[in-house]
Order: structure tokens, then C-alpha cells, then sequence
């Protein structure tokens, strides 16, 4: 029997949960909602129940008084920028916001759903239609990888712009569930499974996302794409150094999860990104080819670093 | 279902909408404001822009529910009591509206955006558009529209200004908006699917899952079951082949018995609404016999064996489908006698029209036989296709084109659905309607063929060109639509703007399991034109010459033949060039940049207007009527398509120059083929050069006419009367009289009055086979230099600026023209950029517009653009074409570039950072390997 569909607009967030908790295992959360309502068209995602969490006041505020600064999870991408904290301390995290789909886009998509977005692969974000015609992938429960002609990993791209420099920058983000709250780093929310590409359990939601002001870190964000507007990631990677001159590089776009490396110290500039470049899990189910995506991780990385002034 | 409470522009409503509707569904269809447009249905686009509670939202993808109780801003609400919001008015008066189907959405944007940002700068500007596509302008006059809008507020405040266009003067060569513009910008023109239409049927389609596949059952019987499906249809119950062109008439509106690609029509549902439609279809079960799929141009030029090939006829056992050649001297000993000779291969994949509007039709039958509204280019030969598919006489058909969102050659078939819906309202009695989704719209395609050439060109060391020869393989796709045509446009289409006494070629079109290819603006030409002035560049730089000179030295004359007969009348090519070059300081700039840094030319030429019709006959290939009634209003009727690209507009421009009328008085029926006199559709760029003869001819009918009446009335002789400012009178005034009082002499104990103008080209061309491929009474021609910076570690070409100069003969509406030739830069960036057509197994990866890349405003760089009036002797005061032409240049231009900005010769479309990272690496390489020699 198919579910009957149901909209929910939950007014707080303890709402929100006890919904999920009614339609466990057919609901899902909307935030700004904006790749959500475009897989549900496509019929990628087939939940019979949305609970719009859009009007959860809590959850639109920015917090910069503590000694952690607190970003609602629903707090627009376009809004960041608003912040003076942000901008002072994390321009790299506006950067990135900004380079998310297009203005219209921005408007409306969270911080939250960002880190949130599903995977995406060329194989899987497509009409009910056109996957039968192709012969439905793993991510959508068939066999085989198509993009690899056959593979048993899936390997759809991670596309969060904001997770990369988030992780680069030490976030944290604050969990609810029935039990209360709990705080993880952001590499936490993902489990580089390109299947099921989040690790966030049913029936928990997303509050804020924390960084600490006033440490030193500096990040650098870049982003590979054919159109200064609109696309979704090829790569993006972000690399932070704080000040201990310690590095992390942290890769979106190229693999089923974030790729983290942190370089030991007194490491060799060319070496190193020989390494880096070879961790993402890559196939061909971007508008670049594998290879050239693998090299611009080399050109991106080394540019960031003379940004930072390390090499 | 559930009720939901909205306030829409200030009205409060409550309405029963399904829990997961989409608030763009609950907008157009449930309140029925269609003013707000989907285009892409995964906010991609930006056409369904509405305001809630202030902020822009993408409405095809926000829930209805998440609005409840919230204000909502539609483009509707926006004029104030009849009177244009001044951001409308600027859109209006800019230009910024051509088919007008991303302008509500355009135009919520830009309102938020001036709102917040009352202080904006143009790169601002650009930004804030960066999420709503266009395809006709090329931003540029929606950018310039919002900027003055920013401009006149700041400067406005707190004075009163005119209202902008207060003391306009109108005629020929004076720019003004279409007539419909401001119909367009209030949201209030219809496009084809959003007439209502009382007690429909809505249509979808089964589509094949194989490329090539023999189909051995279609079984219904679940989806014949289901509550509200009222009719299946299969292909059997319409046999009869169809195609645009009398030679290729190879398509069927279903498949029957075998599919050849991947999303043809296998059946179709009629239900009550769309989801029971959609649901029904995916309970068909059609069982398929995979057959070999040829899915490259190889694939398909090889012996097929003892496979089964994709169409049974054809001499030979392989799946070619036209080969084309001619040629004129001899090119092997043009090619010997030549001091160089430049030959490459070039690789171009296909790409799509991208029109904003998906097609969308109604039909039904009544006393009067079939009537169709749809979104096409070509009203008649689609009233022609429906008349043979459906088997009935001419009479019983009549096309009614509406508001059209874009065209570009994508809407120029007769298509299956047209078809598939007029049989099915016949087979119910009830009025069906049917709209593709954008992936559907992609299926359509017949976009612009994959090629791929070889092309030799050779010259002498003082850089005249004396040898072309070009080998061309083109992939049509599963059936034949304009491809014979473009077979021979590919070759063809080469032999000007230069002169070349040793031209040849051969093109072979091959059919391959993939949806069909067809006519896309520059149609045929496109690539070949690429091809060949990258290989001028490379032969003025080995003979060290400026690439600019060398095409100088090579252009045809006007008034001459080219080698294969094309009369050459008026031509603007050396102006074009020159002024190119002058604005982007080519003398001091091209070849002394720094690395990294270029600029690159190139030139290009189009017919304006096939001199043949595609079914020869002797009508005219365009008729227009004038009728002028008891009132003095004079009704332009027209099968003339406007598709955004403002025709209506020139029509009535010429007329009013003609009779010396004000714009009130001449009014456009257009486009209805029951109402309105054959005119050969929107393609070749003919309907300016045609249609505006037509109506010139007309309109001098008319004059001839009142003069007659007025000088018998007045017992005076015959001869010429002079018409303007609404009076008609004679040089010495002893005729002097109010149109009106001349059109009441007119109509006196004869009542209105209706007259006739028509154009028929002249007879043009050689006797010999093939001579009748690109004749054109006229020939546009122009240039472009890009400018571009490239990073050598990436590959990443950032397009800077592009200069651009067209010879459209004359310009009868300025601000058209331009928009004409910003449109096709545009588009020609897209290709040369990031547009292309992929498949995996025939089967298309990037069908929507997310993943197929249109260029954004920030991916458009600014252009400077240069209209050149050569006064061409046939058209209409002097113009020629300017819808398709400007387009050939700019791809070769670019690439041109990115030469002179790195040394590397990009020979695939589109360029992409990959391909031209590798071919710098493989240059360094190559001059490393050199310096160690």
C-alpha cells in the first residue's frame, strides 16, 4: 500500500522529532528543502512524510556570545555573510556558502541541509524513468555501479561545499534526538558509504553548528566547476593551518565522503600532494574527467597553501 | 488533500491542494495565474521566481504547504492599476524581453534584489541573476534594464520624472519595444500551456527503455483499468510516416514494431489528470527485443553485417542516411599548388536548443475539424503533418501558434505528441492536452548534429586562399528531420564569406540509435564555420601574417558569385572586421599579451531566408493581408511566427512606415492557419527578408488602393500620394486628408477592405545537383574578436569580452537586432563553453539544466555590439537577417584566443579546461623535447 503523503510544519524541534518519531521510517526533514523537493520530483527519495522544520525560530539564530559561536541549522546560506563574527573570523566559510548553487538557491537552502545534502552521482539523479532505462544502480538498490560499469562500491559524490571548510575549521554540530543533545565533529555526520551517505540516526535533527572564534585558524576555500553559478561541486577543498602550523586538507567532490589528510610536520610540499591526490575514491560521473579532477586536487591544494603562505 | 490559506497579491484565498503539491502547481493551475512559468522543475532555471512573505523562492520546488498563510508576490501583482511597475517599464523599454518566458521570473528577482540592494553595480546585478536563465538575450539588456531601473530610483527620489518612453517616436531604423512586451512583463501573454481548456484529458507518454529494440508486446490492460485513464494509444493506430521534409518522412508519432532510441513515444495514456496519466503509464509493460544499437558515427558509416540496420531503405548495408558532395575546380591540384596548406580534425559533440518554455499543446475537435495550440516555429507545415498523420483533408486542420518561449530551430518539426494528441481528442471527443517535462524536452532534441571533419585549406604566401576541402560526418540520430539540409549546409555553407575557386566536399549523416538531431540556429553551418576560421588562424600565423589581414584580403566582393553561384549582393564583411578589431585595439593587442592572455577572430556568414520552400510548390513563400475597416485600424494578418523574436513587431513596423501610420493604429494577427495567410514558419532566417517583403507588398497594395478611391472621389487623376502622420495628401496640398477620412472613402458602398502582398524569391543558383542547397536572396555576414585569459595550470578559460559586428542590411528595429545578436553570442558561448549532449548506451546523461550548462550571467562575459547597415537591394528597406548568422563567429573567435593566449589549437566542442590543460602540458613537453635536441 502506498503512504499516504503528509506535510508537517513543525513548530519546534522537540515537534519535529516526536513527527519523526509517528513516521519513523517514512518521513523526512525539510530545511530550506531545496535538493530534497528536486530528488523527491525526480522520485529519488520517496518519503510519504515531510516534516518542514523551516519555521523552527531556535534554529534560525546565530549565536556569537559564548566562547562558541553557534549557527542555527536553518540558518540561510545567503545569511552568513550577515555575521560580523563570521566574517572576521571565518571568511572561508562564506566563500564557501556563496559558491552554492545560485542566489535564488541561497535564499532559501540552510547551513544545515548543506551539510545534510545527499550524494550525488549522474547515474543516480535522474527520472524513475530514466534509471529503469539504465538499469537501476546500487544506490537505488540494483547490483552494480553503472558509472564503473559494474563495480560493487557506489561511488556518488559527496557535494557539501560548507562541510570541507567546516571540518577544516574544528566544527562541531549539535545533535537532537529524543535523549537529549549530544555534540559531534562534523566528519561524524558521514560515512563515506556512498549508498547511505549519512551518518546522522533516524529520528535526530541537526541544531547548530559550533566554531571556535579566536584561534588562529586560517582556511582557504576553492571550488572546480564549469559555471560560476548554479553547479554543483567537481571539487572543492578546503585547507586550514592554525597556529602551531598545523595543516589540514580536507577534499569534497571527489569521493562518496569528505577526504581529510593532515600532513606531519616538515612535510614535502610535492610529496604530499602525491598522496593527497590519490586518497579520493573518483570515477568518471562528473562533467570533468577522473584524471583532470585529480590533478586540479594538486594545482587547488598547492594554490592554497602559497595563499597561506606555508609554501 | 487539504485546505490551505494563502494571501495572493493582497487577495486572501483558500484553496484544496494535495499535501506534497508544489506551490508553482497551486499557483498556475489551482488558482490559474500562469503568469508565473516552470521551466526546469528542479529550481535550475529561476523561471518560476515568486516573492513569499518578501523573499524569492523558487516556487517549483518549494511545498504549497510551507507557504500556508503566507503572502505571496506573483509577477500579476506587481503593475499598479493598469500602470507597469518602473522595473517593468525598463524591461519593456531595454529590450530585456524577447519570448518573454523567464521574464516574470527575471523580473521577481531583480525586484527583490533592488529592493535590499536599491544601490546595486552592475557586477552586482550580474550576480543576482546568476540563478535565471535566459536563452534569447544574453543577459545583456535584462542586465542594462535593471541597472537603469537602479540608476532612475536613486535618482527619482523624491522628484517626478517622466514616465520612460513618454515621447517615443516611431519608424523605421528607431528602436521599440515588441508590441507584446508589455503584455510579457505583466505576465500576462499565454503560451501554449497555459490556455485553460474546459473538461480535458492530459497525456504522457510510455517511452522506450532501449536504443534499438524490436517491441513484441505493449500490454495495457492494467493501465486501461485504472479509475480516470480514458484512452491508450498505440502505435498502430497512426501509420502514417512523417517528417519535415518530403524526403525524409521516416517518423511515426509511436513506435511500431521497433523503437530506435532511447525515450521514443511507445504509447500513450489519457486520463483525467496528469498523476493518474503518469501512473498509468508506468503500469504498460512493453516487452522488447534488444537489437545491435550504432550509437557513433563509426558505428553506423560500417557494413552492419547481418544486424539489423536502424532504417530498412538505402543502397547500402549500413545505416548512412545522406551522403552530400559537391564540388567546383579541382581541389587536389588546388591543394598542390598551394604555398601552405593548413589540415585538422575537429570534434564536436551535440548540443540542445535549451529553450526555456518545454513544449506544451492542446487539441480538440469540433464542426470545424481539428484545432491545435502549440508551441511551434512552423504552423504550417505542422498543419500540413497533422492533415497526412491523422488522414484528413487540409481543410480539417488549423494551427493556432501562441506566445512561444524560445525556439532556436528546437520547434521547427511537426512532433509526435502534436500528433499523438490531436488522434487521441478524435478518439474521445475530448479536448487533450499534454506538456513535456525538461527531460522529455531533451529526448525531443532535434538539436545540433555531433560532427566531426577533416578540413584542408590551402593558400598561397601571399595569403589568398586557393584550396577547401572539407570532409564532413555528421550523427543525425534516429530519423531524418532537416538533416538531408543540414548535410549539405555543413559543405555548403562554405563557400563564402571568402573566395575559394577550389571548394569540395562530402558530408556523410548517419542515423545512430539516439534521439534525433535537426536545426539549431546557424543551422548546418555552425561547426564547419568553427572548423574553418581556426584553420585561417593557424594559416595567418605559419605565413606570419595578422589573422585579421589575411581574411581581409580573401573576402567575397559584394555584388558577385561564389563559386557554387550564390548571388552575393550587399556584403558587410569588411566593416564587420574592421570594426571588431578597431573597438578591441587588435593592431596593439593580438600577439603582444602576456601569456595567458588573448584575443581571437572570426568571421562568419548566413542565408537569409531558403530562396527554395521545403515542399517545393508555387505558393508564395510568404502572404501577407491587410484589412482596414470602417474604424482605420489596419489588421496585419501573418502566418509569420513570432517565437520572442519580435516578427509581429517588424511586421507592424513596416506596414506603419508603408502607410504612415501610427503604432495604434496597425495591429498583428499572426499565426493562425485558419485565420491568417501561409507564411513558411520561423526557420532560415527568412521572416524578415520574406514575411517583411510580404508585407511591404501589401502595404503598397493598400496605399494603390485608397489612392484609386481618393482620387476618383475627388474626380482628380491617378498618381502617387504621399502617406504619413496619419494623413494621406499630395504634395500640393489638394489632397489633404485624416487617414480616416481617406479610409472612409476607401470603404464607401464597399465596406472593409482587404488586400494582398506576397513574396516569391527570385530564381537563384546553377543547374547542376545540389545547386538549390543555401540559395538565399541575401547573405548576412559579420565578425567577432573574443578576448579571454586562460590559466595555464588549470586550463581555465575565463571569457573577458566579446566584440561583436553583424551586416544585417539594414536594422528596422534596432534594440531587436541587437537582442538578435546578443542572443546568438550567447548561445554560440554555450557551445564553444560548456554545452554538450552526453550519452551512456544511447541514453542521455545530462537532460536537464542542472547538468546540461547554459551559460549564467556570470559565465556571459559583456559584449560590445556593432550593428553594420549595408542597404541590402532586396529586403525589406534593406535588411537581411540577424537571428542566426552572428552566431558562426563567435565559437572559432574564442578558440582563436585561447591560441594567442597559450599556443594551443582547441579542435573539440565544447573546449573544456581538461582538454586544453592537456594541450598546454603536451606543448611545454613537446618544446622541452626541442630544447634538448
Amino acid at each position: 500500500m502506498i503512504a499516504e503523503n503528509k506535510y508537517m510544519l513543525a513548530g519546534s524541534v522537540d515537534e519535529a522529532l516526536q513527527a519523526a518519531k509517528q513516521y519513523a521510517g517514512s518521513y523526512r526533514f525539510l530545511a530550506g528543502g531545496t535538493d530534497v523537493i528536486s530528488n523527491k520530483i525526480q522520485g529519488n527519495d520517496t518519503a510519504s512524510c515531510l516534516i518542514d522544520i523551516s519555521r523552527i525560530r531556535e534554529l534560525k539564530e546565530i549565536n556569537g556570545t559564548g566562547s562558541w559561536l553557534k549557527i542555527g541549522s536553518l540558518v540561510k546560506l545567503e545569511e552568513l555573510k550577515n555575521h560580523e563574527l563570521i566574517r572576521e573570523e571565518f571568511p572561508a566559510l562564506i566563500q564557501a556558502a556563496h559558491s552554492v548553487g545560485s542566489p535564488l538557491i541561497r535564499k532559501t537552502a540552510t547551513l544545515g541541509g548543506n551539510l545534510l545534502c545527499e550524494n550525488r552521482c549522474v547515474f543516480y539523479n535522474q527520472s524513475e524513468w530514466w534509471r529503469e532505462a539504465v538499469g537501476y544502480c546500487l544506490k537505488c538498490n540494483g547490483d552494480i555501479c553503472i558509472a564503473t560499469g559494474g563495480k560493487k562500491n557506489c561511488f556518488s559524490k559527496f557535494v557539501s561545499d560548507t562541510a570541507p571548510v567546516l571540518i577544516a575549521l574544528n566544527a562541531e554540530v549539535e545533535i537532537a534526538d529524543e535523549t537529549g543533545v549530544k555534540i559531534i565533529p562534523v566528519r561524524q555526520l558521514y560515512t563515506s558509504n556512498g549508498i547511505n551517505s549519512l551518518a546522522i540516526p533516524a529520528g535526530s535533527l541537526m541544531k547548530s553548528i559550533q566554531l571556535l572564534p579566536g584561534t588562529g585558524l586560517r582556511c582557504v576555500f576553492m571550488k572546480l566547476r564549469p559555471r560560476e553559478a548554479v553547479d554543483f561541486t567537481s571539487l572543492t577543498t578546503a585547507v586550514s593551518v592554525d597556529g602551531n602550523k598545523k595543516i589540514k586538507i580536507v577534499l569534497g567532490g571527489v569521493d562518496p565522503g569528505p577526504v581529510i589528510y593532515e600532513p606531519e610536520a616538515g612535510f614535502d610540499p610535492e610529496e604530499m600532494l602525491e598522496k593527497v591526490m590519490k586518497k579520493p575514491r573518483m570515477v568518471d560521473n562528473d562533467f570533468y574527467p577522473r584524471g583532470y579532477r585529480r590533478e586540479m586536487i594538486k594545482v587547488f591544494i598547492r594554490r592554497s597553501l602559497v595563499e597561506l603562505k606555508i609554501i | 488533500m487539504k485546505a490551505l490559506q494563502l494571501t495572493v497579491n493582497g487577495k486572501k484565498l483558500q484553496v484544496m491542494v494535495p499535501e506534497h503539491e508544489m506551490l508553482s502547481t497551486v499557483i498556475r493551475e489551482t488558482l490559474g495565474m500562469t503568469g508565473t512559468k516552470t521551466g526546469c522543475s528542479q529550481g535550475s532555471c529561476g523561471a518560476c521566481t515568486v516573492l513569499v512573505n518578501q523573499e524569492p523562492v523558487l516556487s517549483c520546488i518549494t511545498p504549497a504547504f510551507r507557504c500556508e498563510g503566507a503572502e505571496i508576490s506573483t509577477i500579476e501583482g506587481l503593475a499598479n492599476a493598469g500602470e507597469l511597475h518602473d522595473l517593468q517599464k525598463q524591461f519593456v523599454e531595454k529590450g530585456a524581453i524577447q519570448c518573454g518566458f523567464c521574464t516574470p521570473g527575471m523580473v521577481m528577482t531583480a525586484l527583490d534584489f533592488t529592493r535590499k540592494n536599491p544601490s546595486a553595480k552592475i557586477q552586482d546585478i550580474k550576480e543576482a541573476l546568476s540563478g535565471n536563465v535566459c536563452r534569447c538575450t544574453g543577459y545583456k539588456k535584462i542586465i542594462e534594464a535593471v541597472a537603469t531601473y537602479v540608476s532612475e530610483s536613486q535618482m527619482k527620489k523624491g522628484k517626478n520624472t517622466k514616465p520612460a518612453g513618454a515621447e517615443r517616436k516611431y519608424g523605421i531604423g528607431i528602436s521599440r519595444p515588441s508590441l507584446e512586451a508589455g503584455r510579457k512583463v505583466q505576465g500576462m501573454a499565454d503560451y501554449a500551456d497555459d490556455y485553460p481548456l474546459k473538461n480535458a484529458l492530459h497525456v504522457k507518454f510510455v517511452r522506450s527503455l532501449y536504443p534499438h529494440a524490436k517491441i513484441t508486446g505493449v500490454f495495457t490492460d492494467e493501465a486501461k483499468a485504472m479509475e480516470g485513464v480514458r484512452y491508450i494509444a498505440c502505435g498502430e493506430e497512426l501509420p502514417v510516416k512523417f517528417g519535415v521534409l518530403p524526403i525524409s518522412q521516416d517518423e511515426l508519432a509511436m513506435a511500431i514494431h521497433k523503437t530506435r532510441y532511447v525515450g521514443e513515444i511507445v504509447a500513450a495514456v489519457a486520463a483525467d489528470t496528469e498523476a493518474i496519466a503518469e501512473k498509468a503509464c508506468q503500469r504498460i509493460k512493453v516487452h522488447y527485443e534488444p537489437l545491435k544499437a550504432y550509437l557513433t558515427i563509426d558505428d553506423s558509416l560500417k557494413d552492419a553485417g547481418e544486424s539489423e540496420r536502424i532504417h530498412e531503405y538505402g543502397k547500402y548495408n549500413n545505416n548512412v542516411h545522406k551522403k552530400a558532395e559537391l564540388r567546383f575546380g579541382d581541389q587536389e591540384k588546388g591543394l598542390k599548388e598551394a604555398d601552405i596548406v593548413s589540415a585538422m580534425s575537429f570534434e564536436m559533440e551535440g548540443v540542445s536548443h535549451g529553450f526555456t518554455e518545454p513544449h506544451a499543446a492542446s487539441a480538440w475537435w469540433d464542426e470545424n475539424g481539428l484545432t491545435i495550440i502549440t508551441a511551434t516555429q512552423v504552423p504550417h507545415y505542422l498543419h500540413r503533418a497533422l492533415a497526412r498523420t491523422l488522414e484528413v483533408p487540409l481543410s480539417r486542420v488549423r494551427v493556432i501558434k501562441p506566445h512561444v518561449g524560445g525556439g532556436f530551430g528546437g520547434k521547427s518539426d511537426p512532433f509526435p505528441h502534436e500528433i499523438i494528441i490531436a488522434h487521441i481528442a478524435r478518439k474521445t471527443g475530448r479536448p487533450v492536452r499534454v506538456r513535456l517535462n525538461r527531460e522529455e524536452v531533451f529526448l525531443t532534441n532535434h538539436g545540433r548534429h555531433p560532427s566531426r571533419m577533416t578540413i584542408r585549406i590551402g593558400a598561397g604566401r601571399d595569403g589568398i586562399f586557393n584550396v577547401l576541402d572539407a570532409d564532413i560526418a555528421i550523427d543525425g540520430g534516429a530519423y531524418g528531420s532537416f538533416g538531408v539540409v543540414t548535410s549539405y549546409y555543413n559543405g555548403v555553407l562554405l563557400q563564402a564569406p571568402y573566395k575559394i575557386e577550389n571548394f569540395g566536399f562530402k558530408t556523410y549523416r548517419v542515423y545512430t540509435n539516439k534521439p534525433q538531431c535537426g536545426a539549431m540556429r546557424g543551422h548546418g553551418a555552425v561547426n564547419s564555420r568553427f572548423a574553418v576560421e581556426c584553420l585561417i588562424d593557424d594559416l595567418a600565423h605559419r605565413l606570419n601574417m595578422d589573422p585579421v589581414e589575411i581574411r581581409m584580403k580573401n573576402f567575397l566582393d559584394a555584388d558577385s558569385l561564389t563559386v557554387g553561384q550564390y548571388r552575393i549582393t550587399s556584403n558587410g564583411s569588411v566593416e564587420s572586421i574592421r570594426k571588431v578589431a578597431e573597438q578591441s585595439s587588435w593592431k596593439k593587442r593580438h600577439g603582444a599579451l602576456e601569456y595567458g592572455h588573448g584575443l581571437g577572430v572570426g568571421c562568419g556568414f548566413f542565408i537569409s531566408g531558403s530562396a527554395l520552400p521545403i515542399i517545393r510548390n508555387e505558393l508564395p513563400q510568404s502572404t501577407v493581408h491587410l484589412k482596414v475597416d470602417f474604424d482605420g485600424r489596419v489588421l496585419i494578418s501573418s502566418g509569420a511566427s513570432d517565437i520572442g523574436q519580435g516578427s509581429d513587431t517588424m511586421l507592424a513596423m513596416i506596414v506603419g512606415e508603408e502607410l504612415g501610420l501610427s503604432p495604434d493604429m496597425v495591429f498583428v494577427l499572426g499565426a493562425d492557419t485558419l485565420l491568417t495567410p501561409v507564411d513558411m514558419g520561423s526557420y532560415s532566417s527568412r521572416v524578415t527578408f520574406m514575411a517583411g517583403n510580404a508585407a511591404r507588398d501589401a502595404a503598397e497594395n493598400l496605399k494603390r488602393e485608397i489612392i484609386n478611391a481618393v482620387t476618383a472621389s475627388l474626380g482628380i487623376p491617378g498618381g502617387e500620394l504621399l502617406f504619413s502622420n496619419n494623413r494621406v495628401f499630395s504634395n500640393d496640398k489638394t489632397v489633404d486628408l485624416d487617414w480616416n477620412k481617406a479610409v472612409e472613402i476607401l470603404t464607401a458602398k464597399r465596406g472593409a477592405v482587404s488586400v494582398s502582398g506576397k513574396y516569391i524569391s527570385p530564381k537563384l543558383g546553377g543547374d547542376f545537383k545540389g545547386a538549390g542547397a543555401g540559395l538565399s536572396p541575401s547573405y548576412s555576414f559579420g565578425a567577432c574578436v573574443a578576448e579571454v585569459r586562460v590559466d595555464p595550470e588549470t586550463g581555465h578559460v575565463k571569457l573577458l569580452h566579446v566584440w561583436g559586428a553583424h551586416d544585417c542590411g539594414k536594422a528596422l528595429n534596432p534594440m531587436a537586432v541587437e537582442g538578435q545578436l546578443e542572443g546568438s553570442w550567447h548561445m554560440g558561448i554555450g557551445q564553444a563553453m560548456s554545452e554538450e549532449m552526453k550519452y551512456h548506451e544511447g541514453l542521455l546523461l545530462n537532460n536537464n539544466f542542472l547538468d546540461y550548462k547554459i551559460p549564467t550571467s556570470l559565465d556571459t562575459p559583456d559584449f560590445s555590439t556593432n550593428i553594420i547597415e549595408t542597404i541590402d537591394p532586396e529586403g525589406p528597406f534593406g535588411a537581411k537577417e540577424c537571428g542566426e548568422g552572428a552566431l558562426h563567429p563567435v565559437i572559432p573567435a574564442i578558440a582563436n584566443a585561447i591560441y594567442d593566449a597559450v599556443g594551443v589549437r582547441v579542435t573539440r566542442l565544447p573546449i573544456k579546461a581538461d582538454e586544453v590543460l592537456a594541450l598546454i602540458q603536451k606543448k611545454k613537453l613537446n618544446e622541452m623535447k626541442e630544447q634538448m635536441l
